[in-house]
This record gives C-alpha cells, structure tokens and sequence, in this order.
C-alpha cells in the first residue's frame, strides 16, 4: 500500500509499505496518489492542464553500483507541457529523465527500483521492449550530437529504423519546420550535420526527435553547450512543440525553467525530490526552505 | 620616486644551470640517431647490393641526372617555395601511381598465373545474385519476414555459389561451359575497370552533377578497354594491360582529371610528375642511342618475374614464386582475419557486458599479441597438420596459421578503432529507439570502419614478414609457382632466408638476397602506405 502525505516542510513524502515495484498496479492506489500530489495545486489556480497525467513515477529508487542516486521519487507529469527538473550538480535529475525511456539501462551497474509509469504503464516490467518505449520518447543530450551523415539522413534516421519511409521528404521537411530550422537548412539537406554551428545542430537533433512523432520529448540540459542566442531559439522552440507534444527538461540553468516551463520539480542532493508544483509556485513560494534557499543561491 | 626608480641599480638574478637539461636533450637526440641512421645505412648497403650502380657508366649517370632528376628537382623546390600544395599534389601523383601501378601488378599476376578470367567471371556472377536478390527483397518493403529473407537469400547464394552436386550445376560451372564468351581481357577490363569507373564517376556526380559523373564513368571504362586493347602495341599482353588500366591508371588519372579541374591552385603540381616521366623516356632515348652502359643491376625483370629457386646460380634465381605465394597467403590470411577479428572485435566492445570472462579475454588477447610467432607455427602443425590431417606446407596451412598470429592484432586494433566512435552517437541512436543490431550497423561500424581497415592492413604487413611460422609448418625451401590453396607454398621472407642459409654462399648474400630485400620492403611500404593514407584521412574527418 503507498500513501502519501505532506510534511510540515511541504515536502512531498510519499511512503512504501512493501515492495511497491513489484505490488499490483490498483486503481485505489492512483487515487491515492493523485488526490495527495495535487492536493497543494488545487489552492494554486493560476495555471490548467487538460490534466491527463502522461508519465507518473511511484516510490522510484535508482541505484549505481551501492550508491543511491534516486530516493524514493513520485510525482506525474502532465501531457502537453513543459517540465522543468532542477536542481544542483549531482541530485540525480538526468538520472531520472534517463529512467523515463530507460536509457539507464544502458548503464551496467545501474539498478531501478519502485514504478515508472507511461500512459499508465510500468516501464520496468518484465514484458516492456526498451527499444519500442524510446521510439515513443525521444531524447535530446546536453551535447548536440548528430550523425556525421547529412542534415536529410539524421532527421530520417529514425524513421529508417522504424520502416516507417513512406512519404520520407515530406516528414524530414515537416520535421525540420517544426522543429524551426527549415529555412536554414533547405537548401543543403545533403551536407553533413557536423557542419551546422552548435545551435542549429541541436535543433537538427531536436528535429530527428520529432521525426517520428512520439509522445513525449526528453531534453537533457539541451542548451548548456549553446551561446545565448542559441539558447533562447532553443527555448522558444521548447515551448512551440510542448503544444503537441510533452517535453521534460533537466537543467541546471534556474532561469531558463522558469522562462518556459509549467510545472517544476526540484531535486535537491541525494537524489530526492523535494518540491514539485507549478513554476510560479516553485519560484516565487516554495513550500520548503532547503528549495528556497537553493532558487535564491543560498547553496547549489 | 621616478627619479629613484631610475637610478636603481639592475637587480642581480644570478643564473639557473640548465646543464643538466642541455645534456639530457642531446642524450635524447642521441637516442633517436642511433636507431635511425642505423636502419638507414643498412638500408642504403642493401639499395647498393641490388642496384650495383656504380657498375654504370658516369655518362649514364650523368645524362639521367641531367634530363631527369635536376629539372624535377628544381621544379619541386620551385614550388616548395611559390606554393606548398603544389607540391601536395605532386606527391599525391607519385604515391597513388606507384602504388596503384604495384597493386595492379600483384593482380595481373593472379589473373595470368592463378585464376582463369573466365571463373573468376563466374564467381564473380554467383556472388552478385544473392546481393542483387537481397537488396531487392529490402526494396519491396518489409512485406516478407527478415527470417524468410534472410534464408531465400541463404539458399540462392548456395545454389549460386556451390550449385547441388551432381543434380544442379553452380553458377560459375555454368559460365565456364557457355560456348561462346568474351576475350579474357574484354572481362576483366569490364568487371574491373567498370567498378572503378562506377566509383570515380560517382565522385564527380557528387561534385558536378549527374551527366558529368556519367560521362566520367564512361571515359574512364572506355579508358580501360582502349588502353588493354592497346596493350600489345606497348608490348604488354591484353590481360595485364586490362588489369593496369583499371587498377592504376582509371584512379590515378581520375585524379589528374579531379586535380585539373576542381583545384586550379594546384595544378602546377602536376608538373612535377610530368617532367619526371617525360626525362625518364628523353634519357633512355638519349642513353641507348650513345651507347652508355647501365648498372648491372641484380633487381631487374627477369628476377621480378623468374621462376628458379637458383641453387648454386645467383643469376638464375628469380623472387615470382615466393611474391605470387605471399599473395596467396595473404589473401587467405585476410579473408579468415578480418571477419573473424572484426566479428570478436564488435562482440566485445557493443556486446559483451563487464564480466569476469570479458576481463580474462581482455587481458589474454594482450597476451597472444606478444606470443613469438614460432610458437604460432606450433600451434598451426599441431591443429592443422597433426589433428586437421592437411598436408604440411601448402597455401591453406599456412595462410591459416598466418591467421592465428595476427588475429590478436586485427582484434585489438579493431576494438580500438570501434571505441573510438564517440559514445553520444551511441545514445543518439539509442535514444532514437534503435536496437542494438541497427545501432552497430548504422551508427558505430560507418565510423569505426577506417580504423578497422587500416588495423587489419598493418596486421597483414606484419605477417607478411613472417618466416618462422612458414618454416615450422613444413613450407618446404625450394618451392614452385603456387597455382591452387592446397600447393605447397613459400613466402617472400622465407625464400629470403632460405638464400642467407640453405644456400649459404657468398655468391647469394651481395646479389639476389640484397634485390629480394627491395622486394619485400617495397611490397610491405605499399601496403603500409595505403594504411597510413586511410588514418590520415580518417583523422581530418573525424575533427571537423
């Protein structure tokens, strides 16, 4: 059984009877969970979602080897917005968009405990294909890394892998508007991706996500590399395609969650998630003094 | 206070020894002679030996010197200090026509000695219907399952390739019992000159569009034909002159013709080449028409192409059954090598997870490395010979045992050149939902593929060298021209050696040995040279 409760820090704690990765999935549980997350929202009524919940993470614990890099995490995120993860070096926020398309998994010492949930489903059980979740959740690094094939092959690499080539041009050219890089690039699909500078090269990789139009989009400290006006295409871009799509993005720059995200959560060192409320809320009244302290530069 | 500080007297800093450092530095520089001028000197004894130049006329000397040598000279150094990549590209010329020229050679070797171009056509036509097959299953989208694919391509290339005993000939049983087929030379000046055209044409379509590269292509494969067609005129026979038009002359003329017109800055360079050749023919015309005497030198023709092993006869000896042989090894060697080092190599690095056993054949690939090669010979009588049942000595004995020397080596560079792909394309791939198989195949082997090509090339110049292993084996020392894999077989440094002791005679050591030696260093630096001319080019695109 989980139940959640607040505490007189406003922290979020939400605590396992038993082994909730392994407990069966009941409805009752959801309500649970829901009524007690959203319970401090409902006061804050600045901000609406459609309010479906598309990714929702229960009693998470991820470890590296014996180190614990995520405590006990829960929290949903909405579909169609923008999710801001902040929070010092180290507090285990790229950890936890890792655990969302399971990339950790690629990690050999990694070990996930506890629930992730995508469209209500349990990412970690035993009957989910990794490969087939990331082509539903994309993800873009904190490093523009495209291939070194032309800007055309990158956006239809995913699409390649996935069969999926009919009316190939048509997507790419779609892909490349959406994600604001057409009319750079239009007139040199066939060059080599390399040969962009560094923002146009993360909206290339931003670009090769939305290709296959998934569903969600993780952005891993998408613009930490980029100058300033990079960063803010970057940004404007973010909040273009949260309009179709969700988007989850980890940084480290406070600033820039505030400027587009809707809703923010904030890890704070050892990997636990202290507060989670809608940005205006986070920012300007957070519930917990250690996240007060760490916005307005006490620490971090 | 301004006053004061002029008046101030300089400070005294007194000095620092840098003795010590002086010392050290000219000890390093030391070190770094010695082996050199070493090699150098012993390099230039062996050039003396086979070359005999001082058996020449000073005349002849002179007119080369004269005609040739001094105005490619003054034109290098003319353009070393107008324009650096002049010469750039005067180099380029050199190196891709001797080599290529070289490379061809080895070729047309095979096609006259060893391969009827008739089965090599038939092969060559069993090979291509299941590609073709394949490629085509992949266009009519993914309607049929890999599984049912992957296994009709699987039986057609049998059938293609092997045919079903008795019942139902293969492909190239079939092509060798056509009545009526084209000249050896019209098929290899088509099935090698037509790939290489395909490839310089594609070259200038990427640059100058799509008629420009057809019209390259069909230049270069009309090229070919001219030039095998001609052959006889020059006094080359059809079948080598096929083969040297496709091998050398098709790049090494695409890229005068690239130079010429894509370089304009450059061209100058070509100059360079050009009045080297043309003073090679002004000096033979000038030499044989006053009668001027050249060296007597030992690496000619005749010992190039002789067939005898030359017991008791330097002059009769000849190096062709042993180079025909290192190319019959080698040629196993790396059909065996590079799948099954490369296939370990990829296992290794994308597959295999840390585990005990992958740190235990971690460090025993390190190990076998450095194992001496005799005790590879061992291995390879005792597998091969003693338990596998094949004759001692031939082709396929060897070139096998070859293998497992020099797999340690391909595996190792392999890995290396697959763990240098950056591991965010990884991620990218896999972050694109992409399994494993498509990561390797689409993302990490494109990039790592360089690296890997030129791992194996200098593991194949090592095991070009090796003559234990040969000897232990049972390659026996006075061998024949090698025709199928199970002749026995005897290597460029094993006849080297068999003329430095079996033959033990003075008559041996200044004369044959000294030109075989070129030989074989001349063979091992083309190799070598294609290898480095892949890193170099690797590393400027894997910065950009």
């Amino acid at each position: 059984m989980t139940q959640s409760d607040m505490t007189d820090d406003g922290r979020i704690e939400t605590t396992t009877e038993g082994d909730s990765g392994s407990a069966d999935p009941e409805h009752g549980d959801e309500e649970l969970i829901e009524t007690g997350v959203t319970a401090g929202l409902e006061e804050n009524e600045s901000q609406t979602f459609d309010g479906r919940t598309i990714i929702e993470s229960r009693g998470l614990d991820v470890y590296y080897g014996d180190e614990q890099a995520l405590q006990d995490v829960s929290f949903e995120i909405p579909e169609k917005s923008v999710t801001a993860i902040i929070g010092p070096s180290g507090c285990g926020k790229s950890t936890f968009l890792r655990c969302i398309n399971r990339m950790n998994d690629l990690i050999q010492n990694a070990r996930v405990e506890g629930e992730l949930r995508f469209e209500g489903k349990n990412v970690y059980d035993d009957d989910v294909d990794p490969v087939a979740l990331r082509r539903r959740i994309g993800m873009v690094f904190q490093e523009p890394n495209p291939f070194p094939k032309s800007i055309y092959d990158n956006v239809a690499y995913g699409l390649r892998l996935q069969d999926r080539t009919d009316d190939l041009d048509e997507k790419v050219e779609q892909a490349l508007k959406n994600a604001a890089l057409w009319d750079e690039v239009k007139d040199r699909l066939d060059e080599s991706g390399l040969e962009l500078s560094g923002g146009q090269q993360q909206r290339l990789c931003i670009a090769r996500a939305i290709a296959v139009d998934p569903d969600v989009i993780l952005m891993d400290e998408p613009a930490s590399a980029l100058d300033p006006v990079a960063t803010s295409q970057i940004e404007d871009l973010i909040q273009d395609i949260a309009e179709e799509y969700t988007v989850v993005i980890v940084t480290h720059n406070m600033q820039q969650a505030a400027r587009i995200s809707d809703r923010t959560a904030v890890f704070l060192t050892g990997g636990e998630l202290v507060e989670y409320d809608d940005t205006d809320k986070v920012f300007q009244n957070p519930e917990s003094q250690r996240v007060e302290d760490y916005i307005t530069g006490k620490f971090g | 206070m301004s006053a004061d500080t002029e008046t101030r007297s300089v400070p005294e800093f007194g000095q620092v020894s840098r003795t010590a450092g002086v010392v050290f530095r000219y000890l390093l520089l030391a070190a770094t002679l010695v082996g050199i001028v070493a090699l150098g000197v012993l390099l230039v004894y062996v050039a003396m030996d086979a070359f005999q130049p001082f058996t020449a006329d000073v005349e002849w000397h002179l007119t080369y010197l004269g005609v040739a040598v001094l105005p490619t000279l003054v034109a290098g150094a003319y353009l070393y200090w107008r324009d650096g990549p002049g010469l750039g590209v005067a180099f380029e010329f050199f190196g891709l026509g001797s080599v290529s020229l070289l490379f061809a050679g080895g070729i047309a070797a095979l096609f006259i000695d060893l391969v009827p171009s008739l089965v090599w056509l038939g092969y060559l036509i069993a090979l291509v219907i299941p590609i073709l097959l394949s490629v085509a299953l992949t266009r009519i989208d993914h309607v049929v399952p890999f599984w049912v694919r992957f296994l009709a391509v699987g039986v057609v290339g049998v059938l293609s390739l092997i045919g079903v005993p008795g019942y139902y000939h293969s492909v190239p049983e079939m092509v060798v019992q056509i009545p009526i087929v084209p000249m050896d030379w019209v098929i290899l000046a088509v099935t090698l000159g037509g790939p290489m055209a395909a490839v310089v044409g594609s070259l200038f379509a990427g640059r100058r569009g799509r008629s420009a590269g057809l019209r390259a292509g069909a230049v270069a494969l009309v090229g070919v034909l001219a030039v095998a067609f001609a052959g006889p005129f020059l006094g080359i026979d059809r079948v080598p002159a096929a083969v040297i038009g496709a091998i050398a002359l098709v790049p090494t003329g695409g890229h005068v013709a690239w130079t010429l017109l894509e370089r304009p800055r450059e061209r100058a360079g070509l100059l360079v080449p050009v009045l080297l050749v043309a003073g090679i023919a002004a000096g033979t015309v000038v030499v044989s028409a006053a009668g001027f005497a050249g060296p007597d030198t030992w690496l000619t023709w005749e010992f190039v192409t002789g067939l005898g092993s030359g017991i008791g006869d330097p002059q009769a000896a000849g190096i062709y059954p042993a180079i025909v042989g290192t190319m019959m090894l080698m040629i196993v060697v790396a059909l065996i090598s590079f799948p099954v080092g490369v296939g370990a190599a990829i296992y290794l690095e994308e597959y295999a997870g840390e585990s005990r056993l992958k740190r235990i054949i971690d460090v025993n690939i390190s190990n076998l490395a450095g194992v001496p090669s005799v005790v590879y010979g061992l291995l390879g009588l005792g597998a091969f010979v003693r338990y596998g049942g094949l004759t001692p000595g031939t082709v396929i004995v060897g070139g096998a045992t070859l293998t497992l020397l020099i797999l340690p080596i391909v595996i190792i560079s392999a890995r290396e050149a697959i763990r240098s792909v950056p591991d965010t394309q990884r991620q990218a791939s896999y972050g694109m939902g992409a399994t494993r198989w498509q990561t390797v195949r689409k993302v990490v082997l494109p990039r790592a593929f360089p690296g890997i090509l030129t791992g194996t090339i200098l593991a194949l110049s090592r095991a070009i060298g090796e003559t234990a292993p040969l000897i232990v084996i049972g390659a026996p020392q006075i061998f024949d021209l090698p025709t199928t894999l199970s002749d026995r077989v005897g290597a460029m440094p094993l006849q080297l050696y068999v003329w430095a002791t079996t033959f033990a005679d003075p008559a041996f050591y200044t004369t044959v040995l000294a030109a075989g030696v070129v030989v074989l260093l001349v063979v091992m630096l083309a190799m070598n040279s294609v290898a480095i001319v892949l890193r170099n080019r690797y590393q400027t695109r894997g910065e950009s």
